[in-house]
């Protein structure tokens, strides 16, 4: 991975925080609101492949268990992102990439962040995370990420590329 | 190997609580990440704002052109445009509400909103420890309640939203007098538990919050909600409602941190006129304006940050 991968990936993440807390979040949305983070770990993993797509997905997750408003204990994004990261990139390497596939893999991704968020949530006694709360939330989430998907992933693929025109991109 | 690290990051910060190198991090965080999210809003609200003010801006050039008299009324109106003047009703909302308890507030704005995946109901204000915010200071605006300040940064703060599921505040029905808790629960409905199993709870009633000692975290009468639907759980020790909050949590610009209260409050004094009937028969005549002079000297809110 060269440097201007890492850089642009840092640059990725972190305005995909800034606009999710300062935008999207105020967006008026029944249900839920899309993630922006997410979606940015899931277009990383797809071009960079499991181990990578961990890694920047745990540092993705750390960075938002610290910006502010976070507030909850530290590690949970971190944790839920680098799964994501991982799985995301495994998904990638057994089939080939079609519109429908991608679909998939963003839809299996949020179900999965936040399954692992609300089930660390559940281990450390999080009042906030109930049945009720994940059942409500779930079905929105997937909908608006998927939504979101086919504008994400190209975009930051077609990033990767720019900055990086001698390395072929993994398909 | 990442799996470990959050786990162990995770166990560090649960047993740390809040003290310990993750409540420095947080810090740093915050001292960092903050000042940013502040000047991102800044910029892309008067992003939306223009978009908005485009189409009238057209259409007033036309006029212009038509009847130059109206020259400097249009003008003065193209100032003052629809989003300073929505901000300047909150604020007149706000200081309306403070005013009529006595609270001395400090003013500002909410510049990020905090969700994580959906869980979690918080908010970022552009006002810090040195405006004089500290953590458990009821956060208000207009309307009613807004939550509770959780944690302070050099230049913002963390408010947690009493919609959020870990939110939890002492209440009063309005009539009655019998006191009992709101919570939140995130995406779905507040609910109101009453304390007395005799007292009957009724749809339409109105709840204020009760006061904490030393007035924090939340000091007394402040409009919460009302009651939209009474819960009837056979053999449970305790009747539930659930509660209609008075604030818009989707549109939350303009807050207040209550940063002094006075020694007392007069009681229903804060809700709004009730709708069709009269407000409680002891409080009407001192809904409508605060008296100028009061022993305790506060005599009107002064927002000592401008938002």
């Amino acid at each position: 991975m060269t440097g201007s991968r890492v850089a642009l990936f840092i640059a990725l993440v972190v305005s995909a925080i800034l606009a999710q807390v300062t935008i999207v979040n105020r967006l008026p949305l029944p249900a839920a609101r899309p993630d922006l983070v997410l979606l940015v770990v899931v277009s990383v993993a797809l071009v960079e492949g499991p181990l990578r797509g961990a890694v920047v997905g745990f540092l993705a997750g750390l960075t938002a268990d610290l910006v502010p408003p976070a507030d909850h204990t530290i590690g949970r994004l971190a944790l839920a992102f680098a799964v994501v990261g991982y799985v995301a990139g495994m998904l990638e390497d057994a089939e080939e990439r079609t519109v429908t596939g991608t679909i998939v893999i963003v839809g299996l991704a949020t179900a999965g962040a936040m399954f692992a968020y609300a089930g660390m949530g559940a281990i450390v006694g999080d009042g906030r995370v109930t049945w009720q709360s994940l059942a409500r939330t779930l079905p929105a989430a997937v909908l608006y990420d998927v939504i979101l998907a086919p504008f994400i992933v190209p975009f930051v693929a077609r990033a990767v590329r720019w900055v990086d025109v001698d390395v072929v991109v993994r398909r | 190997m990442l799996m470990l690290t959050a786990f162990t990051l995770i166990t560090l910060d649960f047993r740390a609580g809040h003290s310990g190198p993750f409540a420095a991090m947080r810090g740093v965080a915050a001292a960092v990440f903050g000042p940013i999210e502040r000047a991102v809003t800044a910029v892309a609200r008067p992003v939306g704002d223009a978009f908005s003010s485009l189409g009238h801006i057209g259409r007033y050039k036309r006029e212009v052109a038509d009847l130059k008299a109206e020259n400097a009324r249009l003008n003065a109106q193209l100032r003052t445009t629809d989003a300073d003047r929505r901000q300047l009703a909150e604020m007149q909302g706000l200081l309306h509400l403070a005013g009529r308890g006595q609270f001395r507030v400090v003013g500002a704005r909410v510049v990020a909103i905090g969700r994580s995946l959906g869980f979690e109901w918080t908010a970022t204000i552009d006002a810090g420890s040195g405006d004089g915010i500290r953590t458990d200071m009821t956060v208000i605006n207009g309307q009613g309640l807004v939550g509770r300040v959780k944690s302070v940064g050099p230049t913002t703060s963390t408010v947690l939203l009493a919609v959020d599921g870990d939110f939890s505040v002492g209440a009063r029905l309005e009539r009655s007098g019998e006191i009992g808790h709101v919570d939140g629960a995130g995406s779905r409905p507040m609910t109101f538990t009453l304390l007395s199993a005799q007292t009957p709870l009724r749809t339409g009633e109105r709840l204020v919050t009760v006061g904490s000692i030393g007035e924090r975290p939340f000091v007394p009468e402040v409009p919460i909600g009302h009651i939209t639907e009474v819960q009837r759980t056979p053999g449970a020790l305790t009747r539930t409602g659930i509660v209609q909050p008075y604030v818009d949590f989707t549109a939350l610009d303009v807050v207040g941190v209550v940063v002094a209260a006075p020694a007392r409050v007069p009681r229903d004094s804060l809700l709004p006129p009730a709708p069709g009937k009269s407000p409680t028969p002891g409080q009407s005549p001192s809904t409508g304006s605060t008296p100028a002079t009061k022993p305790n000297g506060s005599a009107s809110p002064s927002p000592s940050a401008t938002p």
